[in-house]
């Protein structure tokens, strides 16, 4: 890296207490990123590792009035004795819940509002120049709440950049973007990086991201820095990485099983030149006939159908949104349905269209038969539910146990205490039962917020985002729940951009783009149409794209699959492969 | 009523706030907007107390003719013009349920037509004078005006959160509804319905503000560290948020015109 600047971060001993906890979330951490560095902070919930990025700004300690013990330098500024407003011209912070960070009503306002506060005479070029180096320009005078989340992302980054610091940390981009958006946003880190000499240090939990991007990793453990290492290195040491619930990249993952040694591949391209002797050379089938396509399906009457609807919005200065286009789905009673597009695809508001809280401007929606536009919600809710993507927004009550129970109370249920005990139970709530929901973490607001969800024995759950902005361990956790809230009920309608969960869980995918199906049936089957998907702008999982590198047709979707794909390949002549 | 069929009705409320949004920020072509703020303040003042010199109502109802003129110049919402007339029809009717038991309601009323006029008046002026400018500009023209900044930055920012807290308070009301029973049945006028959703309507505030309040905690860390403490008693950057603002002869003109106007109504009528 070309470096022109000496700002380096020197974390010395650095420890930390929150007021009110008796614990330290950091306890000695020390660590040294130098200038110009592309570095991945990793570490699971709770470890500290967001109050340590956020000390290289001062937020800790000049924030919160905690306990404060040791040193941290950047730029050559003590922390402790700096302002936030001085170290900020060194540091620029995009947070992970980045949407509050927007002040602001327009773009241009936005990314000039930094310059302005500190007397910056050429705040206009500023803002163009930093708007120009993200591909932002043009949308100067859009309003921030009519962006795309990805673009209110890069507006976040370009006002974190318009002081033009040496530093730049970004906290979790990836989980509050979808995969397209995730992957831009470290594009232009790439560049920053590259071409503007940059230190840039994430925060994040997708392997697959830092494995392709990043040059080291610091690893926080225990309010401490376990370790810093460059990233082939950092993704190979599988046991420190698991401990601290973080997921190494697929393609390791099946190395892990699969090779000896330990100098595992981590990306796809690694990957696909170490397995390309082992892919078998022929294309099997791992379990018999691909399923036709449940649409074909006659005979059934099906439980969710639209039919030519159409539904757009109003915006301000873009005109009318069209969100759905003259679309037409059924969906089967037992079906595990999957909605994948980019943002503004339409997921979201078919799956409102459903519950009844909004009806389609144009076509027939049906739900068990009842026509869902003239339909109450209420009324539709007594076989429908809907689980919001933001879980905040599922909180009524004042503690999670009198949320789950609400709908039941309304209606009278009879024992109503016994039901409740149950889904706490089913989904192991037990101990937060009686905390307040908004103050929960994101996973345990999930997990709270299918329990709401749950509680109303729907026979259709519409799950929106489910995994969004959560790590990989809840992720998991939440990929569990949905397969037991699957046994209980007949239809799940998951909308999301997560493919990995998409490829293990689901009997039928359903490809939106710009409010139409553009691609409709089982995952084996949409999952090996390139074309398609990238028209939907998504990208499938790292297996899947591994086994294509692999020549493996039909392309297994899951860690599990190719292993057993490679495994009991041991025998088989090296294939040609890799293209 | 507006807000009851518009809660009813999701796509209604989506409407209301198109047409909110669209008065606090699209009146860039609008002719009250490109004056100087401070001058448009200082109209303001100033028509605040006109209207309390006269009694005629044929004067009265000629300066809301005019205020009206300008409101419509400035694009007022039509949400805020039917709340208005509204609240002026509704207090007249009160005017008449009261006095009915005193006396001669109608004569009350009559009597009580100039005061409301007068207050209309006012409301009206004010329409057309905040509608037209826009937050920003608001802001601006306080700040010049000495305002500290800590205040005028929260009219910006209360404008910028106003979508922000439409969805959230839609969405969770929204929640609301999917999680309890309606009416069984709507009773005369489906007033059950109503009161069931005006209830809702209500209730669904109070989580509002909890998430607010929780989300404003990282708003406040991410202004530190983009200056605004530091821009407080920055000087230079006092001054480059407030440059190019200076009283051109069109504001001249404009204020001049209307006292003009006001004269040549309290001699011809």
């Amino acid at each position: 890296m070309d470096e022109t600047h000496d700002a380096a971060i020197v974390v010395d001993d650095l420890s930390f207490r929150y007021p009110g906890t008796d614990e330290n979330v950091l306890d000695g951490a020390d660590v040294t990123i130098e200038p110009g560095e592309f570095v991945a902070v990793v570490g699971g919930n709770g470890s500290g590792k967001t109050t340590l990025c956020k000390s290289f700004n001062g937020i800790i300690p000049h924030f919160y009035e905690g306990t404060f013990d040791g040193r941290v330098t950047v730029a050559g500024l003590d922390i402790a004795s700096s302002s936030v407003a001085e170290l900020s011209q060194h540091v620029g912070y995009v947070f992970q819940e980045f949407d509050n960070q927007l002040v602001n009503p327009t773009v241009f306002e936005e990314v000039a509002f930094a310059p302005l506060n500190y007397g910056l005479e050429d705040y206009r070029e500023r803002v163009h120049r930093t708007l120009d180096l993200l591909d932002l320009d043009g949308l100067e005078d859009r309003f921030i709440w009519e962006l795309s989340g990805g673009q209110k992302h890069l507006v976040a980054l370009a006002a974190a950049l318009s002081l033009d610091p040496e530093i730049l940390v970004v906290d979790e981009p990836a989980a509050q973007l979808d995969p397209v958006n995730a992957r831009s946003t470290y594009e232009h880190l790439t560049d920053l990086n590259a071409d503007h000499g940059k230190t840039v240090v994430t925060i994040e939990h997708h392997t697959e991201f830092i494995a392709e991007y990043c040059e080291s990793v610091v690893l926080v453990a225990d309010g401490a820095v376990e370790w810093k290492l460059p990233v082939e290195d950092a993704l190979n040491r599988l046991d420190d990485l698991r401990a601290q619930d973080v997921h190494p990249p697929q393609v390791t993952r099946v190395a892990e099983q699969v090779c000896d040694g330990d100098d595992l591949p981590v990306t796809v391209a690694d990957g696909a030149a170490r397995f390309a002797d082992r892919a078998p050379a022929e294309s099997v089938r791992t379990d018999g006939a691909v399923e036709p396509s449940p649409a074909a399906d006659a005979g059934r009457e099906p439980v969710i159908s639209l039919t030519d609807v159409s539904h757009s919005y109003e915006t301000l200065r873009e005109g009318t949104r069209q969100a759905l286009d003259g679309l037409s789905l059924d969906l089967y009673p037992d079906e595990r349905v999957v909605l994948v597009g980019s943002n503004g695809a339409g997921k979201s508001t078919l799956l409102r269209l459903v519950t009844g809280i909004e009806s389609a401007d144009a076509g027939e929606v049906t739900v068990d038969g009842v026509d869902a536009g003239s339909a109450l919600p209420e009324t539709l809710a007594d076989d429908v539910v809907y689980v919001h993507q933001n879980p905040e927004e599922m909180f009524i009550e004042d503690e999670v146990r009198a949320d789950v129970a609400h709908y039941l109370r309304d209606r009278g249920y009879p024992d109503v205490e016994q039901r409740v005990d149950d889904v706490i139970e089913f989904l192991d709530l037990d101990a937060l039962q009686h905390r307040d929901g908004r103050l929960l973490s994101v996973g345990q607001q999930r997990r709270a917020s299918l329990a709401i969800g749950l509680a109303t024995d729907p026979s259709i759950v519409l799950l929106d985002e489910p995994t969004g902005s959560l790590d990989l361990a809840s992720r998991e956790e939440v990929g569990r729940t949905i397969d037991r809230a699957g046994q209980r009920v007949e239809t799940v309608v998951v909308a999301t951009h997560d493919l990995e969960l998409a490829a293990s869980w689901a009997t039928r995918v359903v490809v939106l783009d710009e409010g139409r199906v553009i691609a409709d049936g089982p995952p084996e089957t949409v999952f090996s149409d390139a074309e398609t998907l990238e028209r939907a702008s998504l990208r499938p999982p790292q297996v899947v794209r591994l086994s294509e590198r692999l020549g493996l047709s039909p392309a297994p979707l899951t860690v599990t699959d190719l292993v057993s794909r490679l495994g009991t390949a041991e025998s088989a002549p090296p294939a040609e492969a890799e293209r | 009523m507006t807000s009851l069929d518009g809660l009813r009705d999701a796509t209604s409320v989506d409407a209301i706030k198109n047409d909110l949004l669209k008065t606090a920020y699209e009146n860039e072509g609008s002719f009250l907007h490109r004056l100087d703020p401070r001058v448009l303040l200082l109209w303001y003042v100033v028509f605040l107390f006109v209207p309390w010199l006269f009694y005629d109502v044929d004067v009265l109802l000629a300066l809301l003719a005019f205020v009206s003129l300008l409101a419509y110049a400035s694009r007022v919402s039509l949400f805020l013009v039917a709340l208005m007339a509204f609240t002026v029809a509704s207090t007249l009717a009160s005017y008449a349920v009261v006095t009915a038991f005193t006396g001669d309601p109608l004569a009350a009323i009559r009597a009580l037509i100039p005061f409301t006029l007068k207050l209309t008046i006012i409301s009206v002026s004010s329409l057309a004078v905040f509608s037209s400018m826009g937050p920003k500009t608001l802001a601006r023209g306080l700040r010049s005006l000495g305002i500290p900044r800590q205040f005028t930055f929260l009219i910006t920012y209360g404008y910028r959160m106003l979508p922000v807290l439409f969805e959230e308070y839609h969405d969770l009301v929204n929640a609301y509804r999917l999680r309890s029973a309606a009416p069984s049945s709507p009773g005369r006028f489906r007033w059950r319905h109503y009161a069931y959703l005006l209830k809702t309507s209500m209730r669904a505030f109070y989580p509002m503000i909890f998430n607010v309040a929780k989300r404003s905690r990282v708003t406040v860390e991410a202004m530190e560290t983009r200056g605004f403490s530091h821009s407080l008693h920055d000087e230079a950057s006092k001054e480059l948020q407030l440059a190019d603002m200076r009283v051109r002869p069109r504001d001249v003109g404009f204020f001049a015109g209307s006292l003009a106007v006001v004269a040549v109504i309290a001699v011809a009528l």
